[in-house]
């Protein structure tokens, strides 16, 4: 059997009595784009950092190839970073800064060379080789920085939020790039963000993370369709909490108000969270034909561009409904809202 | 017109006034012994006083012409050459330990750093001296020789090299350093090929500021000098209590012209540096 690129294995890091990453364990295969993604605080970017050397860890086991490398310095790993400013060294030229790696490794001359060149084709840079950092944009450098990285063909590539400085349009561009670069080049990476969109772009697999744990790791598809936990479903896409009560008669709101849906079988009684995403939502004459609906009060509408959002009153809940078009009801007027089954969550 | 417009209007002019004066009563209070030692480095006479009848370059041709004088002069450059690469290596490595490593009783042992650069050179120079005074090494007398007098020039130079480099290393982008390891750049490397060149307009200052504090450094120089090994200022000194010929007003041009030099240095290298991150 073939060892993983990269395998990490009850990883623990503590900052004085913070646990920034608790037991982290994940397996990564050679080729692969895995994303770790969840909120600040939630030891994304520890968990790249101890992968990358510059964390020590507390406990656990890090493996590149079936190799520990959790003892070695950084200088000795065979990853690459791109960081989030870059990181370029500014007194060197662009083809100074993807030579650096080079060297260190010692390639030869003619070779060296070569895989400069190599290294900026790829990122679209040719011709900025004498230039200086300073002079290049926002985008340029980060280019540059992946150049200087892919150029020393590391086991792992490592990246740290490497977007997040830059503004939306060019965000989107440079995801295309890497997409297309780790379509042509295979690289196995590790992609830290707290941007979703980017996640579900890039990925063949995303560790949503929370609190130095990893709560779920799965294709893109699978993290948004079947969230393995409610922090999962909350922090992926947009979600409509309704508070429910279950009992022996029935589901109920927080007023005891029974509500006509189906949780399906063996819900355990008590206190449940049930989660709708606003898009899955039906309203007025498509919500008729649904197995749950309620009717509910217009509270405000809200323009959002694609769609207008209804955010509604039904009793004691509040539900937030997308819509493609106006449907003709004003504020305080009422409408049906209803949705299926399957798009329905429930955690308790 | 109310009073209060009219007093808005002259207050301003008098205030402005007032610190039109003052500036120029500064920069005067400044520039004045200066000039007045330029002036008289020119004149003829045997003695410094005014008013000055003959210009000449005479005590110019004399100061280069006597081996007493210019190897004071020797004497001052080397030794201030040896205290700023002293004293600027030794302060450098201070402060980029003191910003990468966790070092027990910090704050206690920069004050310990910092505290040559407050002590009276009369107490440093007494010290040196007892201290090291019958020390020789193979022969060789330290006791007023160069090298003890660079040291002892170093306690000055270097708490300010450090607190200087100490404010720089600071400015260092953590990701940048961290990026020469990732790319297999070991500690040493690091250091010297990407951290140094990122902070060069700081080592330039350093350099020639040292340089500058050597150079003008007189009572350790006093204590710890010999008849072969002492500098300018001291000679000066010696030479002063015997006869104030104008040859004084040419050392202490020639001093003073050193010392505008290197700040003309720091000033060029920093707008060098401005233009080449900031193309």
């Amino acid at each position: 059997m073939v060892a993983p690129a990269l395998e990490l294995r009850n990883v623990v890091r503590r900052f004085g009595s913070v646990v920034a990453v608790n037991d982290v364990s994940l397996s990564v295969a050679r080729g692969e784009f895995l994303t770790l993604l969840g909120p600040s605080g939630s030891g994304k970017t520890s968990t790249l950092r101890l992968i990358g050397g510059f964390e020590d860890l507390n406990s656990g086991a890090i493996l590149i190839d079936g190799q520990r490398i959790d003892h070695l310095p950084a200088y000795q790993r065979d990853t690459a970073t791109i960081f989030q400013s870059g990181a370029l060294f500014p007194h060197k030229t662009v083809a100074e800064n993807v030579a650096y790696g080079l060297r260190m490794r010692k390639v030869a001359p003619p070779d060296m060379e070569r895989r400069i060149a190599e290294a900026l084709d790829v990122v679209r840079l040719r011709g900025f080789e004498q230039r200086y950092p300073a002079q290049l944009s926002g985008g340029q450098k980060q280019r540059v920085a992946l150049a200087r990285s892919l150029a020393v063909r590391p086991a792992i590539l490592l990246f740290d939020e490497p977007l997040s400085a830059l503004d939306l349009s060019l965000r989107l561009q440079l995801r295309a790039e890497i997409k297309r670069l780790h379509d042509e080049l295979r690289f196995t990476a590790i992609y830290v963000t707290h941007d979703q969109g980017e996640a579900m772009a890039m990925s063949s697999r995303v560790a949503v993370m929370n609190s130095g744990r990893i709560e779920q790791v799965d294709a893109p598809e699978k993290i948004f369709h079947a969230p393995a936990s409610e922090f999962v479903y909350t922090f992926i896409g947009e979600s409509c909490c309704l508070p429910v009560e279950v009992g022996p008669s029935g589901v109920a709101d927080k007023s005891g108000a029974l509500l006509p849906l189906h949780l399906g079988q063996s819900q355990p009684t008590g206190k449940s969270r049930l989660y709708v995403r606003p898009s899955r939502f039906r309203l007025a004459a498509e919500a008729a034909a649904l197995p749950n609906r309620l009717r509910a009060r217009v509270h405000f509408i809200e323009f959002l561009g694609d769609v207008y959002r209804y955010h509604l009153k039904a009793g004691a809940l509040e539900l937030a409904a997308d819509h493609p078009g106006a449907i003709g009801v004003k504020a305080g007027e009422e409408i049906d809202v209803g949705w299926r089954n399957e798009d329905m969550s429930v955690f308790r | 017109m109310p009073e209060a417009a009219i007093r808005r209007s002259a207050e301003p002019f008098l205030f402005r006034t007032l610190a039109i004066a003052f500036t120029v009563f500064i920069v005067g209070y400044i520039l004045v012994p200066i000039l007045v030692t330029l002036v008289m480095s020119f004149n003829d006479a045997a003695m410094i006083r005014f008013p000055i009848t003959v210009w000449s370059l005479r005590w110019y041709a004399d100061f280069f012409g006597s081996a007493q004088w210019t190897d004071a002069l020797r004497n001052s450059i080397v030794i201030a050459a040896g205290t700023a690469v002293i004293s600027t290596s030794a302060g450098i490595l201070c402060a980029w330990a003191f910003q990468r490593f966790p070092i027990p009783g910090r704050d206690a042992l920069y004050v310990l750093i910092m505290l040559p650069l407050f002590m009276p050179g009369v107490v440093l120079g007494l010290g040196v001296a007892i201290a090291f005074g019958g020390l020789s090494i193979g022969g060789y007398s330290f006791y007023g020789s160069r090298a003890m007098v660079m040291l002892a020039h170093s306690l000055w130079a270097m708490p300010l090299v450090f607190m200087l480099m100490e404010a720089t290393f600071r400015t260092v982008d953590n990701r940048i350093v961290e990026a020469s390891y990732d790319l297999g750049g070991g500690p040493v490397r690091t250091f010297f090929e990407i951290v140094l060149p990122m902070v060069s307009t700081g080592i330039v200052s350093s350099l020639l500021f040292a340089f500058v504090i050597s150079l003008n450094e007189f009572v350790m120089a006093l204590f710890l000098t010999d008849r072969d090994t002492q500098t300018l200022p001291v000679l000066m000194w010696l030479s002063l209590r015997s006869a104030g010929t104008p040859r004084l007003a040419v050392a202490s041009v020639i001093l003073a012209l050193t010392v505008f030099a290197c700040l003309s240095l720091i000033m060029l290298w920093y707008i060098r540096q401005l233009r080449k991150v900031s193309q």
